[in-house]
């Protein structure tokens, strides 16, 4: 079935991330224009503009693009197992326990781990645990958001006394990661989350139509030739990995895996898991939000998570308090 | 039309339960090919979980599903949804869904990881909204319609699967008295076109005007088995739903009616 809104919905939100990469390049304390930002990516330019691109903005804008792309995937999927809007891996305290592990990682608490693999196993810890405590129901039901709830909390104050507890210069260093920036990346956590979101898109395009069905009741699902235990794993699989990867760059910028899905449903057609119009809006939102942060208050930098957090709260609140709430989608 | 070749479902002494609980315990049963099944019995006696272990939506703890011979548990899951569909009784759908995206769905088991809407597809899914007569609404909202026009949607999406199989969990629950006849001759015409049909209905009259063949459970057993005309009696009734009736014969029809049902004297 050829279908031109969804195509039309992802075409416009490239088109948006496009505007939004060439904005974000361009913006700084040097200021270049739009036509030199081509230039210089084209390899082109004099050497100054190449370098305040390709060398010190560049990086940062991948970084941003995969993180928002991978966390709006992670949120879109764990809504879609769960059936509930609330539950996006920020909600359920997979950012936080990643971030934890992370911070230990930085502060160094005897664990010389890469940050990605730190960050990984936060994650899945924190998955395993959540899913364990929701009993019989698994993801769905209010049990594991309840229980997500409650571990967020724990990881938040454990990264809260790692950072009492450590040398200030090593709690500065690890600072960032507890707001959510893109200041603290490392390259190699990157070139992880980059393949991991490729490896993870390919996978998931390929369990699209199993996911579609998820959208029903599991009877329909199975009726309809669904292996569900096994989409269900797959998928838990790839929305922890893809949270701990981009956690591990760019912090628990968490409201990003909610609105971006969000925006995905409202443009594209009922029915379908919109995952590429959501990793398109969360890229877009993360890279928007960080140039906000880069701008708004210049020289002073406010961090991409708290300028998400702004915005996404009180879209949290108007899910939370509005008059009917139906289930997803 | 490319109506697939028949398939057998039978039931061999299974066992099922929800959770610890066990709700049925050795149950055997073969639908009767190319007929409609009634399973019928009082709230709880596990005709719904009955009719689910046969949709594989519950594994049995013991005894095993077969269709065409083979457990049912083992085959490819994808492969079974050719062969058999079923329409559950809570059909929540995502809102803002079509009609037509809804029969849509009811292709995926015939389409592969990437492969394209075939014309194969597109005819499917025109038999299927014009046997279940919603040619009409096929571009409306699922939570536009009424009871009956969604009800029929979801039908046409089980027919869309086109599948020999068709299972019904309490059709036409929640329909009134025109809808339901709807819903039932649908289902009479669907086996006049050589499918094998299983429906748990509420409905002691309806189940002997519209099924061939009939299932009696209570407490977990299948207690009755036969043509309706054969096994329903006032004994029957006294032990299924603990009331007493007369029983005389629908003069259009010839089958069983139930009349001056009152409680124990």
């Amino acid at each position: 079935m050829p279908d031109k809104r969804n195509a039309l919905v992802n075409t416009a939100l490239l088109g948006l991330l496009v505007l939004a990469t060439i904005i974000s390049l361009a913006t700084g304390t040097v200021q270049v224009s739009l036509f030199d930002t081509l230039r210089a990516l084209a390899g082109n330019a004099d050497p100054i503009t190449d370098f305040v691109i390709n060398e010190l903005r560049l990086s940062r804008v991948i970084a941003g693009l995969l993180s928002g792309a991978a966390l709006a995937m992670a949120g879109c999927l764990m809504q879609t197992l769960a059936r509930n809007r609330l539950a996006t891996p920020g909600i359920i305290g997979i950012d936080n326990a990643a971030t934890a592990f992370a911070v230990a990682s930085v502060v160094g608490v005897g664990l010389s781990l890469a940050p990605s693999a730190m960050a990984l196993a936060g994650a899945a810890a924190a998955t395993a645990i959540a899913f364990g405590l929701a009993g019989a129901n698994g993801t769905r039901g209010y049990r594991f958001i309840v229980a997500g709830i409650g571990i967020g909390a724990i990881a938040g104050a454990v990264t809260q006394v790692m950072l009492s507890r450590v040398a200030i210069d090593a709690a500065n260093a690890a600072y960032p990661w507890t707001v959510g920036s893109l200041n603290a990346r490392s390259g190699q956590s990157v070139l992880v989350l980059g393949m991991g979101l490729a490896a993870g898109y390919l996978v998931l395009m390929s369990l699209s139509r199993a996911l579609n069905t998820l959208q029903f009741t599991d009877a329909v699902a199975i009726a309809l030739g669904t292996r569900l235990k096994a989409t269900r794993i797959i998928g838990l699989g790839l929305s922890v990995m893809l949270t701990g990867l981009a956690v591990s760059v760019c912090g628990p910028v968490g409201l990003i895996a909610l609105l971006a899905p969000e925006l995905a449903r409202a443009l594209c057609r009922p029915g379908k898991v919109p995952l590429t119009a959501a990793a398109l809006a969360g890229a877009s939102f993360m890279l928007i939000a960080d140039l906000l942060g880069r701008t708004l208050f210049a020289p002073l930098e406010i961090p991409v998570g708290i300028i998400t957090a702004i915005v996404g709260s009180p879209y949290l609140l108007w899910i939370l308090l509005r008059p009917s709430p139906r289930s997803l989608t | 039309m490319s109506q697939p070749q028949t398939a057998t479902l039978a039931a061999d002494d299974i066992t099922l339960a929800h959770r610890q609980f066990v709700v049925a315990e050795n149950l055997s049963l073969h639908l009767p090919t190319a007929q409609v099944t009634a399973i019928v019995g009082p709230n709880g006696c596990g005709k719904s979980t009955l009719l689910n272990g046969l949709a594989r939506i519950h594994t049995p703890k013991g005894g095993s599903v077969l269709l065409d011979g083979k457990d049912i548990h083992r085959l490819p899951s994808k492969e079974v949804a050719r062969k058999l569909a079923l329409l559950p009784q809570d059909n929540t759908a995502p809102e803002g869904l079509t009609v037509a995206d809804l029969v849509r769905f009811g292709r995926q088991p015939h389409q592969g990881w990437m492969t394209q809407w075939s014309k194969e597809d597109q005819r499917a899914f025109d038999q299927a909204i014009q046997a279940a007569d919603v040619a009409g609404l096929a571009d409306r909202a699922l939570d536009t319609l009424s009871g009956g026009q969604r009800q029929r949607a979801w039908i046409a999406m089980a027919v869309a699967q086109q599948t020999p199989l068709l299972l019904l969990d309490e059709p036409t629950s929640a329909l009134d008295l025109g809808h339901q006849i709807e819903v039932f001759e649908l289902i009479r015409a669907l086996s006049g076109q050589g499918k094998t049909i299983a429906m748990v209905v509420h409905d002691l009259a309806s189940a002997c005007r519209y099924a061939d063949h009939m299932v009696a459970m209570k407490n977990g057993t299948i207690i009755e088995e036969g043509a309706p005309a054969e096994i329903v009696s006032p004994e029957l009734v006294q032990e299924l739903y603990g009331v007493s009736c007369d029983l005389i014969h629908d003069p259009a029809t010839g089958s069983p009616l139930l009349v001056n049902v009152r409680r124990n004297p």
